[in-house]
C-alpha cells in the first residue's frame, strides 16, 4: 500500500502495484510501467518527475483511464477529471471560447450557460479579448492558457497536467505558474503535474513522485514540507533542489 | 465558413483571397473571351454547340449526383469505422476493394442497372468513394493522441465522438478526398459514356472523333476545363485555404 496513505477517504487517488504496457511491448515481455504504488491526498499538489522514458505521461494516461492497466489496483476517488496537455491539444476547428466551452457542451449545458462560464474562465486566464481567435492564431502561452481555461470550465476535482510549461519560454512559463498556484488555491482541487523541472516541482508540490526508467517505476516519494508561499530564493528551497537533483542524478 | 472579418488578421486574409479571386476570374474571362473570338472567326463553326452543351450538362449532372452519393456513403462509413475499434481490421479490406480495376466492373453495373443513367452514376460512385473514404480514415487514424485524449476527457465519448470530434477533425481530408474523387469521377463518368454509348460528353467526343470533327473534341474539352476551373475557384480553393489556415499547427 502507498507509504503516505492515511485512509482512502482523504485520498483522491491510490495506485497499488499498477503495471501497464503498450500492445507492442507484450511480445517482448516489456512494461511501460511496473508496480507503481503511491497515493495522492485530496486537494494536494503532486508532481511526477523523472528522466525521459520513465513513463510519466503514460502514468498520467493510466490515472485518467485513457490507457488500460494490466495489473494492480487503482482507486479513483474523483468524478470530474480534466487534463492540460504538453502540446495544448486544442481543437483547431473551434475558437478559444468554443474550446473552453467544449466540456460543458458535452455535458449538455445551454449555449448561454456555457458561453457565460467559458468567458469567465477566459477572463480568469487573461484571454477574454481573444475569445474569437482560433488556436492557430494564438501563441504557445496563449494556447496553454486556453487549455487551462478549458480544464477549469468543467470544475474538475482532479487536474492532471502533462508537462504544461515545457513548450513555453521562461517568462510565459513563470507567469502561468503563478496563475496556476492562484487557481489551485482558489479551486481547492487535486493537481497532478508531470514535470521535468526540479525547481518547479519543489515550488509547487506537496509531494513529488520520482520515477525511474525501463520500465517506468517509482524510485522515491518525497514530501515537500516548505511553507507556502514558497520563497524560491531561500536557503531551504535550494537545499530541497539539491537533494532532489541528487536523487535524480543517482537514478539517471 | 464562419470567419470574423473584424479581426485585423482576418482582414488581411479576406483581402488576399479577394485578390486571388479577381486574378482567377480575369484569367478565366480571358479563356472564354478567346474561345468566343475563335468562334466568331469561324474556327468552331463545325461544332454542334447545343449538342455539346447538352452532353456536358448530362455528364456534369451525373458526376454531381455520383459525388453527392459517394460523399455521404464515404464519410459515413469512414467515420463509423474510424470510431469503432475495428479500423485496423477494415483498412486492408477496403484497400483490396479499391484496387479492383473499376472499368472491369462495368459489366457488373450494366447487369444490375442496364444501359441507364443510374448505371453510370453508381459506377462513378464506386470510383469516387475511395479517395474520400481513405482520406478520412487516414486522418482519424493518424490524429495526434493528445487531441483524441482531450476529446475523451472532455466528454466526446460514445456516439457523441462522431459529430463533435471525428467529423470536424476529418474536415480537411474530406476536402482533399473530394478534390481527388471528383477528378477520378470525371474520368469514370466520361469513360463509362464512351464504353456504353450512353448520351453525354464521353459519347459526344467519341462520335466527334469518329467523324473527324477535331474542333468538337477541343471545344468539349475546353468546356469541361471551364467547369472544373469555375468549381475550383468558387468551391474548393476558398474551402482549402480556410481549412489550411484554421487547421495549421
Amino acid at each position: 500500500m502507498p507509504n503516505n496513505m492515511t485512509g482512502t477517504q482523504q485520498m483522491t487517488l491510490v495506485l497499488s502495484r499498477v503495471s501497464a504496457r503498450f500492445a507492442d511491448e507484450e511480445a517482448r515481455g516489456a512494461y511501460a510501467l511496473k508496480d507503481i504504488t503511491f497515493g495522492v491526498a485530496k486537494g494536494s499538489f503532486t508532481s511526477i518527475i523523472g528522466p525521459s522514458g520513465a513513463g510519466k505521461s503514460t502514468l498520467a494516461r493510466v490515472i485518467l483511464g485513457l490507457m488500460e492497466h494490466e495489473s494492480g489496483e487503482i482507486v479513483r476517488n474523483f468524478a470530474r477529471p480534466a487534463m492540460v496537455f504538453q502540446n495544448y491539444a486544442l481543437f483547431p476547428w473551434l475558437t478559444a471560447l468554443e474550446n473552453v466551452a467544449f466540456g460543458l457542451r458535452m455535458d449538455g449545458a445551454s449555449l448561454h450557460e456555457r458561453e457565460h462560464v467559458a468567458r469567465e474562465k477566459l477572463k480568469e486566464v487573461g484571454l477574454l479579448h481573444l475569445e474569437k481567435h482560433y488556436p492557430a492564431m494564438l501563441s504557445g502561452g496563449q494556447r496553454q492558457r486556453v487549455g487551462l481555461a478549458r480544464a477549469l470550465a468543467i470544475l474538475p476535482d482532479l487536474l492532471v497536467m502533462d508537462e504544461p510549461f515545457s513548450n513555453l519560454d521562461t517568462i510565459t512559463a513563470e507567469a502561468l505558474k503563478t496563475d496556476l498556484l492562484k487557481i489551485w488555491r482558489s479551486y481547492g482541487m487535486t493537481v497532478i503535474m508531470v514535470n521535468h523541472l526540479i525547481p518547479d516541482a519543489i515550488e509547487l508540490s506537496d509531494q513529488i513522485i520520482v520515477m525511474g526508467a525501463h520500465p517506468g517505476h517509482v524510485e522515491k516519494i518525497l514530501d515537500v514540507d516548505l511553507a507556502r508561499p514558497r520563497e524560491v530564493r531561500g536557503e531551504q528551497f535550494f537545499k530541497e533542489v539539491d537533494h532532489l537533483t541528487e536523487v535524480i542524478r543517482t537514478i539517471s | 465558413m464562419i470567419r470574423s472579418v473584424g479581426h485585423p488578421q482576418n482582414h488581411a486574409w479576406h483581402r488576399s483571397h479577394a485578390r486571388n479571386y479577381r486574378r482567377a476570374w480575369f484569367l478565366m474571362a480571358g479563356v472564354i473571351g478567346a474561345a468566343l473570338l475563335l468562334y466568331t472567326l469561324g474556327d468552331f463553326s463545325s461544332v454542334a454547340w447545343p449538342v455539346l452543351g447538352t452532353a456536358v450538362l448530362e455528364t456534369t449532372y451525373r458526376l454531381a449526383l455520383a459525388y453527392g452519393i459517394a460523399l455521404i456513403i464515404g464519410i459515413t462509413v469512414a467515420l463509423l469505422v474510424g470510431w469503432s475499434p475495428y479500423a485496423d481490421f477494415f483498412f486492408p479490406f477496403f484497400d483490396v476493394l479499391q484496387n479492383l480495376p473499376s472499368f472491369a466492373l462495368i459489366p457488373l453495373f450494366i447487369f444490375f442497372f442496364g444501359f441507364t443513367d443510374r448505371m453510370i452514376i453508381f459506377f462513378a460512385v464506386s470510383s469516387i468513394i475511395w479517395p474520400i473514404l481513405f482520406a478520412v480514415l487516414n486522418t482519424i487514424k493518424s490524429a495526434h493522441k493528445d487531441l483524441s485524449d482531450a476529446a475523451t476527457i472532455f466528454g466526446a465519448r460514445g456516439l457523441k465522438r462522431i459529430p463533435y470530434y471525428l467529423a470536424p477533425l476529418a474536415y480537411p481530408s474530406i476536402l482533399t478526398g473530394s478534390i481527388v474523387g471528383i477528378a477520378i469521377g470525371w474520368e469514370a463518368v466520361i469513360g463509362a459514356e464512351i464504353i456504353t454509348n450512353i448520351a453525354g460528353f464521353g459519347d459526344f467526343i467519341k462520335t466527334a472523333s469518329a467523324t473527324g470533327i477535331t474542333q468538337a473534341s477541343i471545344a468539349g474539352t475546353l468546356a469541361i476545363l471551364v467547369i472544373v476551373f469555375v468549381l475550383n475557384r468558387i468551391i474548393w480553393a476558398p474551402l482549402l485555404a480556410e481549412s489550411a489556415k484554421r487547421y495549421a499547427e
